[in-house]
């Protein structure tokens, strides 16, 4: 006997119809054009789920940068000078206590600085 | 859960720009500096990149006012090995003008064109240029905003 599925085959497209809601054109009604959207837009999400753990990062490390040379040191510097101190503050609160608390940021940088060699800590070029 | 923790990040709004936050205007003195470098340092501070609030989707830049943009250095032979070229769309419409030819016609051109190549290419990129103020002279008519000045390289 030939079997035609006819619930399942429904209910596989509604599945697909469902997740493209919201698209333009075609691209939400249209059973072709939609599961190759709903495809498309799956795997954006999982590469963009991923890419977003970096670009987090970059901002910060960008945050970190402008302030610490608003003090006259350099991220490189100022990093150095937190892991030779033995601060374990991550990135992210870094960038926050940058923008939060810029009084507790300045002094972060001074223990980074009286941590590094002498020469490194002095004119640096602030940007 | 790793992504709830980066979501707390703080992040700007562009409404609140001149708000919470406010621009500066900065003044620099173009005599004698070359023209990458200082066009770098004020590239940088138009976009933001010098502030901790700096966001990627926001203008969060402060003003620059050049002054003497016409006294700006080059290195090597570039016043007359570095060219300028437009297209006027016409078949053989390619123009080329030296950088000596540039500055003597449109003395704050070279630094307007270094800057505004360094920017993002984008709407935000030339809203960010709008707050370039390039004059050739040593006046600018922005005493009003009492420009402070800023710390470029000699």
């Amino acid at each position: 006997m030939r079997v035609k599925g006819g619930t399942v085959h429904v209910r596989k497209r509604k599945k697909i119809l469902k997740l493209a809601k919201g698209f333009r054109g075609k691209r939400h009604s249209c059973w072709r054009i939609a599961k190759q959207a709903v495809m498309k837009a799956l795997k954006n999400a999982y590469i963009s789920r991923r890419l977003r753990k970096r670009e987090f990062r970059r901002l910060w490390i960008l945050r970190v940068n402008a302030a610490s040379r608003q003090h006259g040191l350099r991220y490189s510097e100022f990093m150095g000078g937190l892991t030779k101190a033995g601060v374990k503050i991550n990135r992210k609160m870094l960038a926050d206590l940058a923008i939060r608390d810029p009084e507790a940021f300045a002094r972060l940088v001074e223990l980074a600085r009286s941590h590094l060699p002498a020469p490194a800590s002095a004119a640096s070029r602030s940007s | 859960m790793a992504t709830k923790g980066m979501q707390r990040t703080i992040v700007m709004k562009k409404e609140e720009m001149g708000k919470t936050w406010t621009r500066d205007w900065y003044l620099v003195d173009a005599k004698g500096q070359t023209l990458g470098r200082l066009a770098a340092r004020i590239a940088r501070v138009l976009m933001g990149k010098h502030k901790p609030i700096y966001t990627p989707h926001v203008d969060v830049g402060d003003y620059v006012v050049v002054v003497n943009a016409a006294h700006i250095k080059v290195t090597g032979k570039k016043l007359e090995q570095k060219k300028y070229y437009r297209h006027s769309g016409y078949p053989g419409g390619l123009k080329e003008q030296t950088l000596e030819e540039l500055l003597q016609k449109h003395p704050t051109r070279p630094l307007y064109e270094a800057v505004r190549r360094m920017l993002p290419k984008s709407t935000l990129g030339r809203r960010m240029l709008k707050k370039l103020k390039i004059y050739p002279g040593p006046e600018h008519p922005h005493q009003a905003q009492k420009p402070k000045p800023l710390e470029t390289l000699p």
